[in-house]
């Protein structure tokens, strides 16, 4: 028997305000190795990227189709966002 | 003439009025004490408040009628009150104006049609900072057509824009969309919009450039619904035509260009340029005007409280230095500690505050006289928010943020 892994958050119907707010209260409670997951947009991608990865975070996204990405962020050791 | 400007359209109430009070003293007491010395009257103003709608009362309260006497004691300050709405509402000034003929004025300048109008002398206040003369003029609304006046003073204040050969420039946020709702059709009022489709009309026949721009987020949540025609265009079938429902980005967008931005209760802070730097040196966000965001409603009875913080976390995004006061009722956001039902879809704005408390080009201060005045004290965790008191809050007003070369700050209440 497998466990059902946990499911991931789409978050592609906020608007980019909105998302990261959402995002922001995500990885304040989690620890510093658990990574934040979601599903966005495209532009919701941009937004995310640039500001996230230059200011501590690990941004890793994966294309899912034309306009859906899963985007997993983590605290890189060491910094204090 | 550097002079700040405040333009006030709702209810000033005695703390209000008081807090303000004490900001103007700390600004000529510390800030500028030459001005105490060589107080004439025949120089132009430093302050001026444009008083219209309920803001109105204040000029008769036995509570802010002894404040306001205060303030005009300072020197070169100025009242200038909307004389149809003193009329309208019954007010008298002569109290205030009796001792102080000079500093309250209750006439208007008159408009093309001979009649009076407080919004062509809000757009003398809105244009005469920058050199040369702004070609645009915004304002910010917040509050829904019929319900609240200010949608009627967004209206005049833009045509008086337009009378002005000033692009306008309008935001909706909030309720302030549904300024924009198509087949408004009110029996006793002027139609919103409508008048603002002519506005509209008038600006594209002077060859004027009038946008108007309604936040996404706050459209789709009363039901405005937009689809994208495959080419980029968002259309809209429920907004009047003039209208364009977009990402609030593009509305903050417009607050990093210079020009006047006003919006019910709101105000206008000249900044003092330290030193003549170079302009080719400036970066761009150094250029973009910085705004201060008053809280000053209660937390979740209204989406005040959360779009200030929204729109005050979009500004910073984008580069705008943003301060966010906690002020007045605004202060009830951060009392005890605020838990929020599973799997609701709204924000606990304590951890929203606390999420976005240290990002770039935000912060966030809680003026503790306001706190004591409730008796209530902020919630510890939020170290973030910082405690100011009158000397914290009139250097936030009157001194530029770090690194800011901007003519001007905004200040808006929320």
């Amino acid at each position: 028997m497998t466990s059902e892994p946990a499911e991931i958050p789409d978050f592609s119907n906020l608007t980019c305000t909105s998302l990261m707010i959402r995002l922001k209260i995500l990885l304040k409670k989690a620890g510093p190795d658990t990574p934040v997951e979601c599903i966005v947009r495209r532009d919701q991608r941009d937004t995310i990227d640039v500001p996230f990865s230059h200011t501590g975070y690990d941004v890793k996204i994966w294309k899912m189709d034309n306009n859906r990405y899963r985007v997993s962020l983590m605290k890189k050791p060491g910094s204090d966002p | 003439m550097t002079s700040h400007f405040y333009l006030l359209g709702g209810p000033i109430t005695p703390e209000r009025l008081s807090w303000i009070e004490e900001s103007l003293k700390f600004f000529f007491v510390k800030l500028n004490p030459e001005n105490l010395l060589h107080h004439t009257k025949s120089k132009g103003s430093i302050f001026t408040f444009l008083l219209t709608g309920d803001a109105l009362y204040s000029l008769q309260n036995p509570q802010t009628v002894p404040v306001w006497e205060i303030i005009l004691s300072m020197p070169s300050v100025k009242i200038i009150c909307d004389s149809k709405e003193l009329e309208l509402r019954g007010i008298s000034a002569g109290r205030l104006k009796m001792k102080n003929p000079e500093q309250v004025i209750d006439r208007n300048s008159l408009a093309l049609n001979g009649q009076p109008s407080f919004w062509k002398d809000v757009l003398k206040f809105a244009r005469q900072h920058e050199q040369p003369v702004p070609s645009t003029v915004g304002y910010l609304q917040l509050e829904s057509p019929y319900m609240h006046q200010s949608a009627h003073a967004a209206l005049q204040y833009l045509d008086a824009g337009v009378e002005a050969h000033a692009s306008v420039d309008l935001y909706a946020y909030l309720d302030g969309v549904h300024a924009g709702h198509l087949g408004q059709n009110p029996s006793e009022c002027e139609n919103i919009g409508t008048g603002l489709e002519a506005v509209n009309d008038k600006a594209q026949k002077k060859g004027l450039s009038c946008q108007m721009i309604a936040c996404g987020r706050c459209a789709a949540a009363r039901g405005y619904s937009t689809w994208d025609d495959g080419q980029g265009v968002v259309i809209s079938t429920c907004s009047i035509k003039p209208f364009r429902i977009r990402n609030l980005k593009e509305i903050i967008d417009q607050f990093e260009r210079n020009h006047v931005i006003l919006a019910k209760d709101s105000a206008y802070i000249h900044l003092k340029k330290e030193g003549q730097s170079s302009s080719t040196t400036k970066s761009e966000d150094e250029r973009k005007p910085p705004i201060t965001i008053l809280v000053t409603r209660r937390p979740y009875g209204t989406e005040m409280a959360f779009g200030a913080i929204s729109f005050a976390v979009a500004c910073a995004y984008e580069g705008i230095q943003t301060r966010v006061i906690f002020i007045e009722d605004g202060v009830y956001a951060l009392m005890g500690d605020h838990k929020l039902e599973k799997g609701t879809h709204f924000f606990n704005l304590q951890e929203v505050v606390d999420a976005v408390a240290g990002s770039k080009n935000l912060q966030f201060f809680v003026f503790q006289p306001s706190l004591t005045l409730r008796g209530i004290s902020k919630n510890r965790k939020l170290n973030a928010v910082l405690d100011i008191g009158i000397p914290e809050l009139g250097q936030l007003l009157f001194y530029p943020p770090n690194g800011v070369s901007a003519s001007h700050q905004r200040v808006i209440f929320f």
